[in-house]
């Protein structure tokens, strides 16, 4: 490669990076990046909140046992019996004299919530200080699936992407580079590699960020299972890479729509449908999406329950997952070949704002 | 006026046959030119196709049909056309939050340049267009004249042998159009091309080695500018004179051999009349006016382009459109 073109695409990144990260219309990015940061930062803090307040109202001598050998239909007095006075109470009387009495027990770890009705054990409530650590994995991979992979790294591309030739259609700016001793492919290829550092630096710092978050909400004992026993570890370099994949291959998709189609909502429109309906695609059509290799790099499998909405479940699905190295190569070919499109296109591109706006 | 090109040895930008059509609308028609170096205006209202020729020359529109040589160059091939070519377009728009340094500093980095050349490059052009001290300042900042001269900056500042100018005069004060001119004249003087395009005659008229007249897509006139306003003179040229007796100053004006033409104004407050001597017509009112009759102005009323187009297409435009006249 002519070392001058290195120092174009150089002189390109100058200029683009900065562009792509800090542009004011494009805060939003940050924003679609927090949402799952949030979600996993206040769902650890709700854990931590409820650990704390089951520490603090442990009874002396309550015992996980003697928690649940509370049955129903006990009176106050045998319940007092066993576990003596309640963590916390309280009592109501309705306007039919029915009283109905809420108390909590814990052992650090355990709360039983026991309502009684008119002196007798009416219900009971067990809650636990840890969490499921396969629920939680699995609803790690839905929201990473469903709203990190197919609204944030979508839309976020799209903007950052699209912006790189159309933004500087529409704000009049783009001759400046046509006019430089640059060919328009190495153009292409300078302005690609901005957007792809800017979009995988936003999304995989997320991305980190919300597995850190979900390791931390851990409890010690699941922690170290999901670390040490469950491939933790690779998750977090699955999910990352798969982050990197969405902006690689979300890119070039959204490079190429910039410099081929004038209306940005028709080209993000289309896209979305056709990656949604990718389920059901045949094969052959099936690999001519993102989503299909970026479905199949993903560590944790979505199970699909009945009564799930067929919308929902025509997202999930994926009827034959590719090889994780047929993913990757298959994603960086379609990649590849949807920005040399892109070069071949731009070469033959006029500025005319007039009519491009 | 004849469709005569000047030899293709001499001249080093040449558009051969060269059309552009926007769908069904036309841009340029049939251009056949030969640009020697020196400084060439194209003038023509606006619409005649101008912006559209420079942008043709410059690869930003491509041609369709025809071709466009640029000194044996092609935009097809930017890495060598651009480092000889610069081009100031008439987009008012810059990449957002540059300072006028930044904005000439960061293209010149596009050639490959390291940082050392590029900052000599760019302070040398901001200093040739006298905007240093606006320089660190962010482009949204500046005055129209500030935001043209910042632009002509960024399009000399890797010297290049072809420079194009799109209304390079617009918005600036007289002093630093002077200053302008002057640095044109300066770039012309060492060889190079400088074409510049305006639709004030009068200002390329001072400026310019030979004019390119358009009108609608066509080229209406080429050649040196002498010849151009030769041309003009032999029009008749039309004059109001508003005074109290318009039928006695028709009959006056009359005995002599320069009017061609005089008809009372509609109004029947003045004297429409049509001469193809100016000056010597001049003197002739001053004696008139010592002679009885108020007059209380005498403007003339066609000497703007669009008077001057309409004139040679009317004349002559349909055996030039697509050749041009020496």
């Amino acid at each position: 490669m002519n070392p001058v073109w290195w120092k174009q695409i150089s002189a390109v990144l100058r200029l683009e990076v900065k562009k792509s990260f800090f542009s004011k219309r494009g805060l939003w990015i940050y924003f679609l990046a927090l949402i799952p940061v949030l979600i996993w930062g206040g769902h650890w803090m709700v854990m931590r909140y409820k650990a704390e307040r089951m520490h603090n109202n442990a009874g002396a001598g309550v015992t996980k046992e003697k928690l649940m050998s509370v049955k129903q239909g006990m009176t106050v007095a045998e319940v007092e019996g066993i576990l003596g006075r309640p963590a916390t109470s309280r009592t109501v009387t309705r306007r039919n004299g029915t009283e109905f009495r809420y108390w909590s027990y814990s052992d650090g770890t355990t709360t039983r919530h026991i309502t009684f009705r008119d002196g007798a054990v009416q219900r009971l409530n067990t809650e636990h200080a840890g969490c499921d650590l396969q629920e939680d994995t699995v609803i790690f991979a839905g929201i990473f699936q469903f709203f990190y992979l197919r609204l944030a790294i979508f839309f976020g591309c799209m903007f950052v992407f699209m912006n790189l030739f159309r933004g500087e259609i529409l704000d009049r700016s783009l001759h400046y580079y046509f006019l430089a001793p640059i060919r328009r492919d190495i153009l292409v290829v300078g302005k690609y590699l901005a957007g792809l550092i800017a979009t995988t630096v936003i999304f995989c710092v997320s991305t980190i960020a919300q597995w850190a978050l979900f390791v931390v909400h851990l409890d010690p004992i699941n922690r170290d299972a999901y670390l040490q026993q469950n491939n933790g570890y690779q998750h977090l370099l699955a999910y990352t890479g798969v982050t990197a994949l969405a902006c690689l291959g979300y890119g070039s998709v959204f490079l190429a729509a910039g410099i081929l189609i004038r209306n940005p909502l028709i080209t993000a429109a289309t896209v979305l449908i056709w990656e949604s309906i990718n389920g059901i695609l045949p094969a052959t059509l099936r690999q001519i999406s993102v989503i299909y290799y970026l479905k199949s790099l993903c560590p944790v499998e979505i199970p699909m329950q009945q009564g799930v909405p067929a919308p929902v479940a025509l997202l999930a699905v994926n009827v034959d997952n590719a090889p994780p190295i047929v993913a990757v190569l298959g994603l960086l070919a379609l990649s590849a070949v949807v920005v040399f499109i892109s070069t071949r296109r731009i070469k033959r591109m006029e500025i005319n704002y007039s009519t491009d706006n | 006026m004849t469709a005569a090109p000047p030899p293709i040895e001499k001249s080093l930008i040449q558009l051969n046959d060269v059309s552009k059509f926007y769908g069904e609308v036309l841009g340029v028609n049939k251009i056949n030119l030969a640009i020697p170096p020196g400084i060439t205006s194209l003038v023509g209202p606006n619409g005649s196709g101008k912006t559209t020729l420079m942008n043709l020359i410059t690869g930003l529109l491509q041609p369709t049909r025809g071709t466009v040589d640029v000194c044996g160059m092609s935009p097809e091939d930017p890495e060598t056309f651009f480092r000889n070519v610069g081009y100031c377009t008439q987009f008012d728009s810059y990449p957002k939050g540059f300072t006028g340094y930044d904005f000439v500093y960061s293209f010149l980095r596009l050639f490959g340049w390291d940082h050392a050349e590029c900052e000599r490059r760019a302070w040398h052009a901001i200093d040739r267009v006298n905007l240093r001290e606006a320089a660190p300042r962010k482009i949204a900042g500046y005055s129209k004249g500030m935001r043209q001269r910042i632009r002509l900056a960024q399009s000399i500042s890797h010297d290049p042998r072809v420079l194009i100018l799109d209304e390079p005069l617009n918005g600036l004060d007289p002093l630093v159009r002077a200053e302008t001119i002057a640095l044109f004249r300066e770039f012309s003087g060492e060889g190079r091309h400088v074409i510049i395009s305006s639709h004030v005659l009068h200002e390329v008229d001072i400026i310019s080695d030979q004019v390119i007249l358009m009108s609608s897509g066509y080229i209406v006139a080429e050649g040196q500018i002498k010849g151009v306003r030769n041309e003009i003179e032999e029009h008749p040229m039309q004059v109001l004179i508003r005074c109290d007796q318009p039928q006695a100053l028709a009959s006056r004006i009359f005995q002599s051999k320069n009017v061609v033409e005089a008809k009372v104004h509609s109004d029947g407050g003045g004297l429409l009349v049509k001469t193809r001597n100016a000056d010597e017509f001049y003197l002739m009112m001053n004696h008139i006016a010592m002679n009885g009759i108020v007059v209380e102005t005498v403007a003339p009323v066609d000497d703007d382009v669009q008077s001057l187009y309409e004139y040679l297409i009317d004349d002559g435009g349909s055996s030039n459109a697509g050749g041009g006249s020496k």
